[in-house]
């Protein structure tokens, strides 16, 4: 008799500090540990460096700020490392990513990456580079063509509809490029009165690009504008426009804004430039990222707008923002 | 359903108990939880409020404190261009240099004519082209107020080659000494941008809450989307800071309610306004309330428990004592072991073994006065057929026929077989008043019949309605002793004629039979003993007047019986009680 009771007494005992424990269980986990929890989006860009990337990074991270997400970049060193950049996408996914956004080097990339995020159901979002591929929740980026047709119409404006122009592009990025030079050429054959006397592609070195610029201006020395396709090659022409003291004769239109192109465009050396808009291509990579992988619905296609800057409206306060994204 | 509930026992005092209990638990629990619920949200709310008040406050008095230190500085700039003989000093600018270099956050500091000319800078480096100062605000400013230190909106700096810089400029007119007395010029001291940010940067409320300043007019002054907004990807509804200086407000749009709370720089007249996330504090309170859940979940789990052990404890006992029950309603009236628990329990089952050992005696009283019972009729029949009356009773006939009295011996064996008849009755105890005056008279018949006529008698129903007494149920075999003790011990030494009267009536509810008889009587010693029962009378039938008594306790209960009443020389009266029961009821007994 007093043993069962004993027994009965350790049972319910028991069964008290087991209710203790899950209380505990179910109690402790509601203050720590849910920073870690959450979710984490992967951005892999191009390069490391670079006022472009860092400020897709700065939209990125607004974008993870707002939605509660941690992000993780990856980029390699060098532009265009595009082996060094598939590995990166390998590292995103083996550190467990909720999604992909990726800016593709080259194709071998994104097909590894679709490849990847196919296996683990998981999205993936592409910026700064379109494409068709169904596996790809959206597109974010520019609108290369418009960007071509935005600088050639600053083109005509400036040279006044009339005269000759170059069109210059590297054989570095190779779709973008190619989408903005047909924007040009596609817009061409409206203005009757402007000819185009040279459209090619340089090597990204500054020399050849002086000596290209030398020998236009030999061949050609009515040549009004230069229509650059990529802002080093811009840089390079500006340089030696500035050289040979033709500031005020050529006009040069450059695509985005790096600071020396800035500086040039101050200085009037460079009369414009088509800029893109890479925080928006950022933020709104990151958030369309956590929307997607929330199995919302998002828009296979996003366009994140270009301007067209010069000499006027560079330091109006709502572009300078745009053009001078860190406070330094 | 039916099975799960009869296991549970509904009614069971185990489950009224736990259920009951738990009831009350759960709503006292409910009731405690909503209000701690209630106190702590409120409370969490508030200081969310207070929190965000008290960072705005720091952020206000850390911008305060640079901006005042900014002040100073331009002071100081100011103080020593004055002091100075012109800007070319060399003295002058060694110490414009000094102060630039030991404040970081100074980028430049320039002094130009009225008309945009610069006239000296420091650290010193190449104007750009194309800057268009005269039209940059700052410039404007200080010509338009030149008493008032100006405080720009950061801007990119682009008055030098290098780098673009974020700056806030600070400027004012200030009062040149130069060959043709003082001139006007504008000081432009521009600090940069980047301690500011750094510092709101740094301000964080709950994770998705910030800071962000105004100017007076509302352009953005600081906003950690800034760029965003300008892109139209974001909106910050500056029109409710714009209208107030300070205090908290709650926004609401359609999908997130804010907590806006705004602070002045006296200073500048800039805003700094705090959003916080009410779904951040709302959080807290999920929080909170699924403490209260899990908590509510974890007492009524230990209490389920606690009051399943108690509940048990408190009807093991009853239970028990509802299964000896049991076992006593079956027939088992053995001893059981006495049940412990609680007092009341405990108390129950010591009445309840007591009653059943009350039961067990008076099952064992009626088995023996069931005993007795026989006996006595036992004694009464063998008193019928007792040998000594019949050899009396036959030698008396024998004596009539030879004196050739036919009549008195047709009388006297008639009443006999009659007597004997009615004794016998087809073995039934219970015979009506009637048989039983019946009887008795037969018997007196032949007594008579014996003493030779030396009694009288009499048989008297006093009713208005002789058939109701008659109609009574009575014992058999009732009056025939008495009326035997009556004959010999009163009648038979008696000189005088005997008489002898028997009496049948109703009174209060109950049958009485009453003989009397006009006999020697007896003492009060004898009397005593008699009714003590001591009593035996050497002669008759044996079967005396306790026999009578006893049969009619054990039949009818202790109230009825037998009364005699006797004096010497007088006689004896015995009045026989029974209970008034009808002859209908016959077949009951």
């Amino acid at each position: 008799m007093r043993t069962a009771a004993v027994k009965r007494l350790s049972v319910y005992g028991l069964v008290v500090l087991a209710a203790v424990t899950l209380f505990y269980s179910c109690s402790a986990p509601l203050t720590d540990g849910e920073v870690d929890k959450k979710k984490t989006v992967a951005l892999i860009v191009r390069m490391k460096h670079g006022d472009y990337w860092r400020t897709v990074k700065l939209g990125a991270e607004m974008a993870a700020k707002e939605y509660e997400r941690n992000l993780n970049f990856y980029a390699p060193d060098y532009e265009e490392d595009a082996s060094r950049q598939m590995e990166l996408v390998q590292q995103a996914i083996a550190d467990g990513s909720e999604t992909i956004v990726v800016a593709p080097s080259d194709d071998r990339v994104l097909r590894e990456a679709i490849k990847l995020t196919r296996e683990r159901a998981i999205p993936i979002l592409v910026l700064d580079t379109v494409g068709k591929d169904s596996a790809v929740k959206s597109y974010i980026g520019t609108d290369n063509y418009d960007m071509g047709m935005k600088a050639f119409e600053k083109m005509v404006y400036l040279i006044e509809k009339k005269g000759q122009i170059a069109l210059l592009g590297t054989d570095r990025v190779k779709t973008n490029a190619k989408r903005r030079e047909q924007g040009v050429l596609d817009l061409l054959p409206r203005e009757t009165q402007i000819e185009l006397i040279a459209n090619e592609n340089v090597p990204l070195d500054k020399k050849q690009i002086g000596e290209w610029t030398r020998e236009l201006i030999r061949k050609h020395p009515q040549v009004k504008g230069v229509i650059a396709l990529d802002a080093s090659t811009a840089i390079g022409v500006a340089e030696e426009m500035e050289n040979c003291g033709l500031r005020d004769k050529v006009k040069i239109v450059a695509i985005d804004s790096p600071p020396e192109v800035l500086e040039y465009l101050q200085e009037g050396i460079i009369s414009a430039t088509i800029i893109q808009k890479p925080l928006s291509m950022g933020y709104l990579g990151v958030k369309y990222a956590v929307e997607a992988s929330n199995g919302e619905a998002v828009p296979s296609l996003v366009d994140t707008g270009t301007k067209v800057i010069d000499r006027e409206n560079m330091f109006w306060s709502e572009n300078q923002k745009l053009l001078f994204p860190f406070v330094k | 359903m039916k099975r799960l509930l009869s296991v549970i026992k509904v009614k069971g005092i185990q489950f009224i108990i736990t259920t009951s209990f738990t009831l009350v638990t759960v709503l006292v629990m409910l009731f405690v939880g909503v209000m701690l619920y209630g106190k702590f949200a409120q409370t969490a709310e508030q200081n969310a409020y207070l929190h965000t008040q008290q960072i705005l406050e720091q952020v206000k008095y850390n911008l305060d404190s640079y901006l005042n230190g900014m002040t100073q500085i331009f002071e100081l700039v100011d103080d020593k261009i004055r002091r100075s003989k012109g800007l070319t000093a060399d003295k002058l600018s060694e110490q414009l240099e000094t102060i630039v270099e030991t404040r970081k956050d100074i980028v430049s500091i320039a002094v130009f004519t009225r008309d945009g000319t610069l006239l000296a800078t420091t650290p010193s480096k190449i104007l750009r082209s194309n800057t268009r100062l005269t039209e940059q605000s700052w410039f404007q400013k200080a010509i338009e107020d030149p008493t008032n230190l100006s405080f720009s909106l950061p801007h990119i700096q682009n008055l030098f080659k290098g780098e673009y810089t974020w700056v806030v400029s600070m400027s004012r007119e200030i009062l040149l000494h130069g060959p043709d007395g003082e001139i006007p010029a504008v000081l432009l001291v521009d600090v940069n941008f980047k301690e500011i940010d750094e510092l709101c940067q740094r301000v964080g409320l709950g994770k998705k809450g910030y800071v962000y300043i105004i100017d007076l007019v509302g352009n953005i002054v600081y906003h950690p989307q800034q760029q965003l907004i300008y892109a139209g990807l974001k909106n910050e509804n500056r029109s409710l800071p714009l209208k107030h200086s300070y205090g908290s407000y709650v926004e609401e749009t359609q999908d997130e309610t804010r907590l806006i709370t705004i602070k002045t720089i006296d200073q500048l007249g800039w805003k700094i306004i705090g959003v916080s996330y009410m779904d951040e504090i709302v959080t807290t309170k999920k929080e909170i309330s699924r403490f209260i859940f899990w908590l509510l979940i974890f007492v009524i789990v230990i209490v389920l428990f606690v009051l399943h052990y108690l509940s048990a404890k408190i009807s093991r006992p009853i239970k028990l004592l509802e299964r000896s029950m049991e076992r006593v309603e079956q027939g088992d009236f053995s001893e059981s072991e006495p049940i412990r628990g609680s007092h009341e329990v405990e108390q129950l089952s010591l009445r309840f073994h007591l009653m059943v050992a009350k039961v067990r005696e008076l099952m064992h009283q009626i088995i023996r006065e069931q005993e007795a019972k026989r006996k006595s009729e036992l004694e009464v029949l063998q008193a019928q057929i007792n040998p000594h009356f019949l050899y009396n009773t036959l030698n008396s006939v024998v004596r009539m026929v030879g004196n050739g009295k036919n009549e008195d011996v047709i009388t006297t064996i008639t009443s006999l077989s009659k007597l004997f008849r009615i004794s016998l009755s087809r073995g039934k105890n219970i015979i009506t008043v009637r048989e039983e005056l019946e009887h008795v008279r037969h018997y007196l018949i032949i007594q008579k019949m014996r003493y030779k006529q030396k009694f009288e008698y009499e048989i008297v129903v006093e009713d208005e309605d002789e058939d109701e007494v008659l109609n009574c149920l009575t014992l058999k075999l009732l009056l025939q002793p008495i009326v035997e003790n009556a004959i010999y011990h009163g009648i038979e030494h008696l000189a005088d004629p005997g008489r002898i009267r028997i009496l049948a009536a109703i009174i209060d509810g109950k049958v009485l039979l009453q003989v009397s008889d006009n006999g020697l009587g007896m003492s009060p010693d004898v009397l005593a003993q008699v009714k003590a029962g001591f009593y035996k009378s050497e002669e008759g039938t044996g079967v005396g007047i306790q026999n009578v008594q006893e049969r009619i306790r054990l039949t009818f209960g202790e109230q009825y019986g037998l009364e005699i009443e006797s004096e010497q020389e007088e006689g004896t009266v015995v009045r026989v009680w029974i209970p008034r029961q009808v002859a209908e009821e016959r077949d009951r007994l």
